[in-house]
């Protein structure tokens, strides 16, 4: 599974420029798919037809990263950025970053005087090796995602982008893993999370599903002075109970921790206080959904080396199978 | 109809945001008897349809009180000397200066009756001393020793607050969560007062969920039933010492209808129309952007609908001595029944009309 993830993990695809992200997915869904589309915001829906008797459940991973968007380009060919998404300063000085169409960029700022601030976003810039605004290969408008390899530390998985491509894993592996199902299950690789959970709103205004659930990273409270939580890597799949943009639906968050202990697999109870998810959107969309996340624990969440656990992804995809294959009753 | 009673019940009952099955099991008992449909959602909403006596396809009026309340959730399990105590998370707009010393239920496998903890003056350091805690100070405190506590509670399991719905002098009553119950009573007088009123349309009440984490129930509910019209009634700032100033309003004055623009202003001058055929004295209130309400959610709900906004008046908000009149919460009600009871088939047009006139008027 390594491979897979590797191969999402280090693609581009910042939020609304998604279109290698899904080229990259495609292949590995259609083999076991009923039927696979693209909407007009550039979701791929992927759909499982169950026997009839479940229900309508959509399953989001969002297919988007978050990046950086070129502004404005200096005389002397470097070039000033914005944010895509929650991208910090601290931790950009001395990055590689990548373009659409492959061309490696690397990031510095301003000179540094006081060495007790970090510059803001607005005093970096990216050199691309270009001498003048005139010989810049890169326009403004370019999106910018980050470039770095993925390493596996034993069963400790580093990458970029985790958020939330170990997600779209987790989709694709439950997809073949799940023989048969009573749901009519549509697997969405969502876009546009990273700037307001936005693909997935689309998306289930599309679909109208009755159960949404979402699979999403979150923080973990096992570092040093880290926030109070109570997650943990290596501790399991997390089932999200409440984070800063929702509450998830209380018959759902009891029927994935039975599925879990039924199962055996190793589960834990995720409150998280800043952050959210596609489930938000599926949540508030049209007559509303049920709507839950497995989570799974990140440490590091929107740095270039965010670190899952090996454990805790497999036992995310076998809880997945196991709420799909299962009737849901709430 | 005894207000204080149901105000009592519905005061005292546990439902925090995203956890209303208990206080909808409440409304429930307490609305069936006025209304001809009563269903529950898959987001949590009490959707309760009392039919019109106009031909079908008859309008539709959505009536939205949140029936969910503020509260707390377990973050953490922390050990301390083998005792188990809870680190919590707030549910909704938790005031977080009047937590240390509240009387809590913790809802794990069974009821757990706790208290919110937290170091006393004494043993602070002088720089942190008279403050408010942070979450990361406060203890819920539930007597058990950790392995106990372990078997009962959850992460995630929420918290209520205990506190009686108390008498004041007069007709001021005093307890948690009248935001908003004060308004599910409201409700109920309307729906009462609809007992003895023809009325053309269907009125759909919906005591909505999750209105103090997101709007849930308003947008969800407003999507689902396809109201032609909808009025939310909550409850607004109340004048009090310190809170003299403009856009607050004596307890006991009658109800407020609010203009800005979450409010089609055809809906306020129906609402205020009702208001002068009871002879009811109300106040104006006003807001700008959103009015931080159900009305935000229900406005913008399908193709958008005319949207008015009730409000009863309460000191003390987000605090466990919320503070009404009860006068307030009856007159609230039997506006709303008024104003139900005086829609006609004519009703949206002159909405629309009213529009019309006025971009008219101003392009002269």
């Amino acid at each position: 599974m390594n491979d897979l993830i590797q191969k999402l993990v280090e693609a581009y695809g910042p939020s609304g420029f998604e279109d290698g992200m899904r080229a990259l997915i495609r292949p590995e869904v259609e083999p076991y798919a009923d039927d696979v589309s693209v909407d007009a915001l550039g979701n791929l829906i992927v759909h499982k037809q169950g026997d009839g008797s479940g229900l309508k459940v959509m399953i989001a991973a969002h297919m988007d990263e978050i990046g950086l968007m070129v502004t404005h380009i200096t005389k002397e060919g470097f070039l000033r950025f914005t944010n895509i998404g929650g991208v910090r300063p601290h931790g950009l000085w001395g990055s590689r970053v990548q373009f659409a169409d492959g061309r490696i960029g690397l990031i510095s700022s301003d000179r540094i005087t006081d060495r007790s601030k970090i510059h803001g976003l607005d005093k970096h810039f990216i050199d691309v090796g270009a001498t003048s605004a005139e010989d810049c290969p890169v326009e403004v408008g370019a999106a910018v995602g980050f470039a770095r390899p993925f390493h596996a530390n034993g069963k400790f998985l580093t990458a970029k982008s985790m958020d939330d491509r170990i997600g779209c894993v987790i989709a694709i592996e439950a997809l073949k893993r799940l023989q048969n199902t009573p749901h009519d299950v549509y697997f969405v690789f969502s876009v546009q999370e990273e700037v307001g959970v936005r693909g997935a709103l689309t998306a289930a205004n599309a679909l109208d599903p009755d159960v949404g659930l979402a699979l999403d990273v979150t923080l973990t409270g096992d570092v040093p002075e880290a926030h109070p939580m109570s997650v943990s890597l290596g501790k399991g799949a997390a089932i999200k109970v409440k984070d800063s943009g929702m509450i998830a639906h209380a018959g759902l968050v009891k029927l994935m921790r039975q599925r879990a202990e039924e199962a055996g697999i190793t589960h834990q109870l995720e409150v998280l206080d800043g952050g959210s998810t596609d489930a938000r959107s599926i949540q508030i969309a049209n007559g509303g959904a049920a709507a839950g996340c497995i989570s799974i624990p990140c440490r590091y969440v929107h740095s270039q080396s965010e670190t899952v656990h090996a454990d805790d992804v497999e036992a995310s995809i076998q809880l997945l199978v196991e709420i799909l294959a299962n009737p849901i009753e709430l | 109809m005894n207000t204080f009673k149901i105000l009592q019940t519905l005061a005292e009952t546990p439902g925090p945001s995203g956890y209303e099955r208990e206080i909808a099991d409440v409304i429930t008992d307490l609305w069936q008897p006025y209304v001809d449909e009563l269903v529950r959602d898959r987001v949590g909403n009490l959707i309760a349809i009392k039919y019109g006596s106009g031909v079908e396809p008859r309008r539709r009026l959505l009536l939205a009180a949140h029936m969910d309340e503020i509260a707390l959730m377990v973050k953490q399990i922390v050990a301390h000397n083998e005792q188990g105590f809870l680190r919590v998370t707030p549910v909704g707009g938790v005031d977080r200066r009047h937590l240390y010393g509240q009387l809590v239920t913790v809802h794990g496998r069974s009821p757990l009756s706790g208290v919110l903890g937290a170091l006393p003056n004494a043993m602070l350091p002088p720089e942190r001393r008279n403050q408010p805690f942070d979450y990361e100070d406060l203890v819920v405190d539930v007597g058990l020793p950790l392995s106990e506590v372990e078997a009962q509670v959850s992460v995630g399991d929420f918290i209520s607050f205990r506190q009686p719905l108390r008498k004041l002098q007069g007709k001021y009553v005093s307890g948690k969560a009248l935001d908003n119950r004060a308004s599910v009573t409201a409700v109920t007088h309307a729906l009462e007062y609809l007992q003895t009123r023809t009325h053309t349309w269907d009125v759909v009440a919906v005591a909505t969920c999750q209105e103090e984490t997101r709007l849930l129930g308003a947008y969800t509910s407003a999507f689902s039933q396809r109201p032609d019209a909808a009025v939310a009634i909550d409850v607004g700032f109340g004048k009090g010492p310190g809170a003299n100033g403009e856009n607050v309003f004596d307890l006991g004055s009658g109800p407020v209808l609010d203009l800005g623009p979450n409010v089609h202003p055809g809906m306020f001058e129906a609402l205020n129309d009702a208001a002068k055929a009871l002879e009811m004295s109300v106040s104006v209130g006003t807001h700008q952007r959103g009015s931080g309400t159900d009305a935000y959610g229900l406005q913008v709900a399908r193709e958008g609908i005319p949207t008015g906004l009730v409000s009863i008046s309460l000191r003390y908000m987000h605090t466990m001595v919320e503070t009404v009149h009860l006068a307030d919460v009856e007159r609230s009600g039997r506006l709303l029944g008024e104003f139900a009871a005086r829609l006609d088939d004519q009703f949206i047009n002159k909405l629309t009309a009213g529009l019309m006139d006025d971009e008219e008027t101003e392009s002269k």
